[in-house]
């Protein structure tokens, strides 16, 4: 009997169906990896068994019998385990009692003595790699990134449930790390509990795993015996029938000649969450940023535009140096920049959609007057070729649609064009006219001479949009995909090459 | 989505309707308590006695000026320490006049530097050390209390310039003395400044959302320090014109203007969340105070009460205007 049986799980958000039918079956003792690109439901798939989504259809059943999972809370009783991907830990608060949150020994009162001594068995076995300074009574906060993870693996492996749930737990470990995480999960194997792992590294897959399930566009299309197979047909299978050529890739790429000097030039550039990058952008041209999510993409484009600290690297505007200082320096020298968040770092709420359009045009004239009714003459025109919806300028931005509000956002950037655009994952959350919209006017920009970045976390907007792509994972750019190599397969096989 | 969404838009404005409300309300509440000081003791209402009620909103207006560009600034913005910079340019501009018309400008442009430099280390150390806006202007406003200690040394000095009492109390141009010309050119000028000026745009752009307001370029920590620089220059201005209303400075002439101050903010429209409202409804909002105040002293309520009624309007008003950032979200 299987340990944990999922079948024909679904789950919609509003509109859009995030999982449509996610079937995994889970052994006793084996570890399973779950795999799948940006979007495709794997994460929701975890989400559900986790307790942090209710499905909307489906059975699960562990041991044979069906349960239901109606928050973290029952996912912990039914035996679930988790580590989370995004640091969870407390701070201010010491290794032990990090490792001991799920399940604090004692009652009302703590029990220090049962505290240390459980929390002391999990870190005794990573005792070897651990690294100086990483102690019960340390403090999580002191200790360096790969230390805290290893928290989080502890604190994942005391929960002891009989299924516990890894989402990309060594992407701060080094090599020792790895390995001895391993040998702990074989152990663990070895005692029957089942592990379900989620990595972007397919040399890790094939090192870890038993079986893989690979979901696809919201289904589950597979479950193989890693002993008989091999990434290329992992990567295939996750491709699907979706690897015929971008349309855009038939028409001519921009080539050496169209690319008639650099508008941005990028070199070793490093920061939090990214190492040495480098590239050029073409005037004309538009480079996608592709790969699973968080690899550094939006780390590198929110550096470049001064939003995000950078610690080196040389970067330079058709040709001239640049060091990014703040968003305000880099307006003034040129460039743009759109985020997908745009309730963050986009819409001023509350204000009227004019006053959304207008500062950057008051920065880069320097002026002191606000001129709404001269601006609004030339706001319009942007606004209608973007088909924005609208009942007045004087109206606030919030009254729009999403879609209409990011349009409102990027029109702030056409009245004095900039020469290089920064797009990060720009039709995050928007419908579909307006994603077409978008891209209409990215391509028009484009061929008027603008330097174009996009990252997209859906795959098929990079293929179809982007001149060239530059995978990344771990931080760095792992692979550059020009011509006819802009295939699904090959952005898959990069995302998930070995760091 | 998009249908519902955008029908929404075709209706006069929210934000519109919502600035116009809190001023409406004020008036109506002005008039209110007229007839009702006028019910209970015969004369309050009378012209004279209405001018002698403007001068004080005035007084009042002009320190509830800057707390209402610091409020509009957003995130937690507020201003504690106007009341120790009142008191402050009072005692500064009283030394510097000492009773001569001479003194006058001197004591303008002194109290005008110190109140902007103590707007100044409010402002650094609200931006550069992000110290939250009500600890820093509170802790300010302790260091300013035991300057005021130390200065004074318990002894009253300075006296108001003649032409500057004659500014404030007497006829200056139809039948106004000059203080309530000086608040309608500060109404008008603030006026101009959110609405026309890119400045007062970026004031509303920080208030409603910082960090979208730092990604289109806005300097957000440079506008927020001017905020309240501006703040401490209005402030003593006030502090001038208080000692030219009195006559000479006492201990702590400022202290009474901290909470009125932000209670007419409040009233005129101005969530403390910032990011909207403006300076016209604050002015309808402080006039409502002082005549709040002198119905209370006229049924013979004395200062401790009416501290009372100031923080019960303040805590009701927040139940009305307070959900200003839950509808944000």
């Amino acid at each position: 009997m299987s340990k944990l049986i999922m079948r024909g799980v679904s789950k919609a958000y509003g509109a859009t169906l995030a999982l449509r039918r996610g079937d995994l079956t889970v052994e006793a003792g084996e570890v399973h990896v779950l795999i799948g690109s940006n979007g495709s439901g794997k994460s929701t798939l975890c989400k559900v068994l986790a307790g942090s989504v209710r499905p909307d259809n489906g059975e699960i059943l562990i041991d044979g019998k069906p349960v239901t999972i109606s928050g973290p809370h029952a996912a912990r009783a039914s035996g679930i385990g988790i580590f989370y991907q995004e640091l969870s830990l407390a701070g201010h608060r010491t290794v032990a009692e990090n490792i001991c949150l799920p399940d604090m020994p004692g009652g009302i009162f703590v029990d220090r003595a049962a505290l240390e001594n459980r929390a002391q068995r999990y870190i005794a076995l990573f005792d070897t790699v651990s690294g100086e300074g990483f102690a019960a009574e340390a403090v999580v906060e002191n200790l360096r990134a790969d230390q805290r993870q290893l928290v989080e693996i502890m604190k994942a492996l005391a929960t002891e449930a009989p299924i516990t749930i890894f989402d990309e737990p060594t992407s701060a470990l080094d090599r020792a790390q790895v390995d001895r995480f391993f040998e702990i999960l074989r152990d663990l194997k070895a005692e029957g509990r089942s592990i379900i792992f989620i990595s972007h590294r397919m040399d890790e897959i094939f090192a870890i795993g038993d079986r893989v399930t690979v979901i696809r566009d919201g289904e589950t299309v597979g479950t193989e015996n890693i002993a008989d197979t091999n990434p290329g047909a992992v990567i295939r299978l996750m491709v699907g029938g979706q690897d015929e050529l971008a349309p855009g890739a038939s028409a001519p790429p921009a080539t050496a000649a169209t690319r008639n000097g650099a508008v941005l030039t990028v070199a070793n550039f490093s920061g939090k969450g990214f190492a040495n990058v480098g590239f050029e952008v073409a005037k004309g041209e538009i480079l996608g940023f592709g790969g699973l999510h968080g690899q550094g993409q939006s780390a590198v484009l929110r550096a470049i535009f001064g939003a995000n600290p950078s610690s080196g690297g040389a970067l330079a505007l058709s040709g001239s140096a640049f060091v990014p200082s703040d968003p305000r320096a880099a307006i003034r020298r040129g460039l743009a920049y759109v985020s997908g968040d745009r309730s963050r770092d986009g819409v001023i709420s509350g204000r009227p959609i004019l006053e959304n359009v207008t500062p950057i045009h008051y920065l880069k004239q320097k002026l002191f007057l606000a001129r709404p009714s001269a601006l609004a003459e030339r706001v319009k025109p942007a606004l209608e070729a973007l088909h924005t919806k609208f009942a007045g300028l004087g109206h606030p931005i919030n009254s729009l649609s999403g879609g209409n509000q990011q349009k409102i956002v990027i029109a702030r950037w056409l009245i004095d064009r900039p020469d290089v655009l920064l797009l990060d994952d720009p039709t995050k959350g928007i419908d579909l006219s307006a994603k077409a919209d978008l891209f209409a006017l990215i391509r028009k920009l484009a061929a008027e001479g603008m330097g174009i970045v996009l990252y997209s976390s859906e795959d098929a907007e990079l293929l179809n949009n982007a001149d060239r792509i530059l995978v990344f994972n771990g931080g760095q750019v792992r692979r550059e995909l020009t011509g006819a190599d802009r295939t699904r397969y090959n952005l898959y096989q990069a995302a998930y090459e070995a760091a | 989505m998009t249908t519902t969404t955008q029908t929404q838009a075709a209706a006069p404005s929210p934000v519109l309707t919502f600035l116009k409300k809190p001023l409406l309300v004020a008036l109506i509440l002005i008039a209110a308590l007229l007839l009702l000081g006028e019910a209970l003791s015969p004369g309050f209402a009378s012209g004279q006695q209405i001018l002698r009620l403007l001068i004080v909103a005035a007084l009042l207006g002009i320190v509830a000026a800057g707390q209402n560009l610091v409020i509009l600034g957003g995130r937690e913005g507020i201003d504690l320490s106007v009341g120790g910079v009142v008191s402050l340019s009072a005692i500064i501009g009283g030394n510097l006049m000492n009773g001569a018309d001479a003194g006058i400008l001197p004591a303008i442009l002194g109290c005008i530097a110190a109140g902007a430099v103590i707007g100044l280390f409010n402002g650094l150390g609200v931006t550069l050390l992000r110290i939250p806006p009500l600890v820093m202007t509170l802790g300010m406003l302790g260091v300013l209390q035991g300057l005021l200690v130390v200065i004074r040394n318990g002894i009253p000095s300075g006296r108001a310039a003649p032409g500057l009492s004659q500014f404030v109390t007497q006829p200056f141009l139809l039948g106004l003395p000059g203080i309530i010309w000086l608040w309608v050119a500060i109404g008008l000028l603030l006026a101009f400044m959110l609405g026309r000026t890119v400045f007062g745009h970026r004031i509303y752009a920080i208030g409603s959302n910082e960090q979208a307001a730092f990604m289109a370029g806005v300097p957000v920590k440079r506008t927020r320090i001017a905020l309240f620089m501006l703040s401490g220059a209005f402030a003593a201005v006030a502090g001038m014109c208080l000692i030219g209303y009195s006559g000479s400075s006492f201990a702590n002439v400022g202290e009474q203007y901290m909470l009125p101050s932000i209670i007419a903010v409040v009233f005129g429209g101005t969530p403390l969340s910032g990011g909207k409202g403006g300076y016209t409804g604050t002015m309808a909002g402080a006039v409502l105070l002082v005549v709040l105040q002198s119905i209370l002293t006229t049924v013979h309520i004395d200062e401790s009460g009416r501290q009372m009624v100031f923080g019960a309007t303040l805590l009701i008003l927040m139940l009305f205007y307070g959900r200003g950032r839950a509808m944000r979200a």
